[in-house]
């Protein structure tokens, strides 16, 4: 495993000398793609949920990850920001690097990772508290509530999500009494309000209606200036619209093809990656 | 099943395009044999039934476009409904060229110009054509670089019988009442058939596409 990090690494990963303030306007620099993985399984128990995984997924772009049920791109989502630390059962093999420094590595806080690489989910999950704790909670269960202007960084993050000329009359209201579109951009404001380099994404349409799914697509579109967003979709057409590139997993955990969107859905290499999105196989 | 009801529609699609190739073939076949023995009535019904090739190029548009919308498709079934979306404009214009040789036709036929054979130059854009349907049908791509170096024999020939039209023209003496409008009969039909050619070449391109994701022949 290479120790080799990039310039930014040192203060990105480790827990003591975590840096908040990061260099945004970015061209992509980094050549070998911002997360990388290398030769990487999990398992469950015994069970492999991604097998040798190598992959570069690159900076300020749209990576969308697609393939069946039980694939592993969700496995996969979640090793990058060690989300799987959570499950007893699971164990990492291989490397998986953001900035070239390996996250597994022991002097990685998972903690300050998910700082730097935020997640949307599933479902829009807002706390049960104002729109406004919803974003600074991030900020402020990080201990940097003192650090930043916190009006300021919600307002930022708001804006950011497209919402805050929606709520900017009701930040004190709560978050649960948004639609559902609504909840999932203030998720997303809560995610970017730490100033992540990445963010991921878990299906994060797929309990909205084709409106608010659009809203969300539209602002992952103008998020991508700024990060670089790692996505799970089962809706092969948002993948379609909305990714720069795109890894297809098969069963059995298997990254079959990655290669840019356009080229996938017009002419995969692989006949199984045909056979999946045409809807012959899975 | 609904993915098994996609697969037959574009089977089916694929066969409705053969038909109407057959069709068109046929009417162009017709029209070169009306022209060139002067049979007026049998040019004016191709002209006249000119509208069912348009109507059978609609409802195909029309299948295209549902799948598109209703499927979604991608990788090789977005390619043959692209392709095939392209290629029935390709067969409704040679459709066209079968009516244009059709208004050519007169009762004389064509007789000032012996050596010249229509039906003989637009068989061989017939059978670009025909080798052209074949590689889409049998997904065959040494067929479609096939009809890309006939189309370089066709053009040569519609050169050669169009200079002997010419040369023949700056000969003659004034005078001769239907000389212009022979002349014109017969440069304009080779450049309809020649044009034949350039569509059966645009089909092969197409085809080649939807087979391989190969864009070398499209231009």
């Amino acid at each position: 495993m290479s120790s080799e990090m990039t310039d930014t690494t040192d203060e990105t990963l480790i827990e003591t000398g975590f840096s908040v303030e990061t260099d945004r306007g970015r061209e992509p620099t980094d050549a070998e793609g911002i997360v990388r993985s290398e030769d990487l399984s999990v398992y469950y128990g015994n069970e492999r949920a991604l097998e040798d995984v190598t992959i570069e997924i690159p900076e300020n772009q749209v990576t969308a990850i697609i393939g069946p049920s039980g694939c592993g791109k969700s496995t996969f989502l979640r090793s990058i920001n060690r989300m799987n630390d959570r499950i007893e059962s699971c164990t990492v093999e291989g490397e998986l690097t953001f900035h070239g420094k390996n996250v597994y590595d022991d002097d990685v806080d998972p903690v300050a990772l998910r700082r730097k690489i935020g997640q949307v989910f599933q479902a829009p999950n807002p706390f049960p508290k104002s729109i406004y704790d919803n974003v600074a909670y991030g900020l402020r269960i990080q201990g940097r509530a003192d650090e930043v202007d916190l009006d300021d960084a919600v307002e930022r993050a708001l804006k950011g999500a497209a919402l805050w000329d929606e709520v900017e009359d009701k930040l004190d209201e709560s978050g649960l009494d948004l639609s559902g579109g609504q909840q999932q951009r203030l998720c997303i404001a809560r995610a970017i309000a730490p100033d992540p380099e990445v963010i991921l994404m878990d299906e994060p349409t797929s309990a909205l209606d084709p409106v608010a799914a659009s809203k969300i697509e539209d602002l992952i579109d103008e998020l991508v200036e700024e990060y670089s967003v790692i996505i799970v979709t089962h809706n092969m057409q948002q993948a379609a619209r909305i990714s720069d590139k795109t890894a297809v997993f098969l069963t059995g955990g298997e990254l079959v093809e990655f290669d840019d969107t356009a080229r996938i859905f017009e002419n995969p290499k692989d006949d199984r990656v045909e056979d999946y999105i045409t809807g012959k196989f899975g | 099943m609904p993915r098994n009801e996609y697969q037959n529609q574009l089977e089916t699609l694929r066969t409705d395009v053969l038909e109407m190739s057959e069709i068109v073939q046929g009417r162009l076949e017709g029209a070169l044999e009306a022209f060139e023995t002067g049979n007026v009535e049998r040019a004016e019904a191709i002209i006249e039934g000119d509208h069912e090739i348009n109507e059978l190029y609609l409802t195909l548009e029309q299948n295209c476009i549902e799948l598109f919308a209703l499927q979604q498709p991608v990788a090789g079934d977005l390619r043959f409904i692209a392709s095939t979306f392209k290629i029935i404009t390709d067969l409704e214009r040679i459709g066209d060229l079968a009516t244009n040789v059709g208004k050519h036709t007169t009762h004389v036929g064509q007789t000032r110009y012996p050596d010249i054979e229509i039906p003989e130059v637009g068989g061989y854009a017939l059978e670009m054509l025909e080798t052209a349907m074949t590689a889409y049908a049998e997904d065959n791509v040494a067929a479609t670089y096939e009809v890309a170096r006939m189309d370089e024999v066709l053009d040569t020939l519609c050169e050669e019988a169009s200079a002997v039209v010419v040369e023949d023209l700056l000969e003659r003496e004034a005078g001769d009442g239907t000389l212009f409008e022979d002349v014109s009969r017969v440069l304009l039909t080779l450049r309809d058939i020649e044009r034949v050619g350039d569509h059966a070449v645009n089909v092969s391109a197409r085809t080649l596409y939807m087979i391989e994701n190969d864009d070398e022949l499209i231009y």
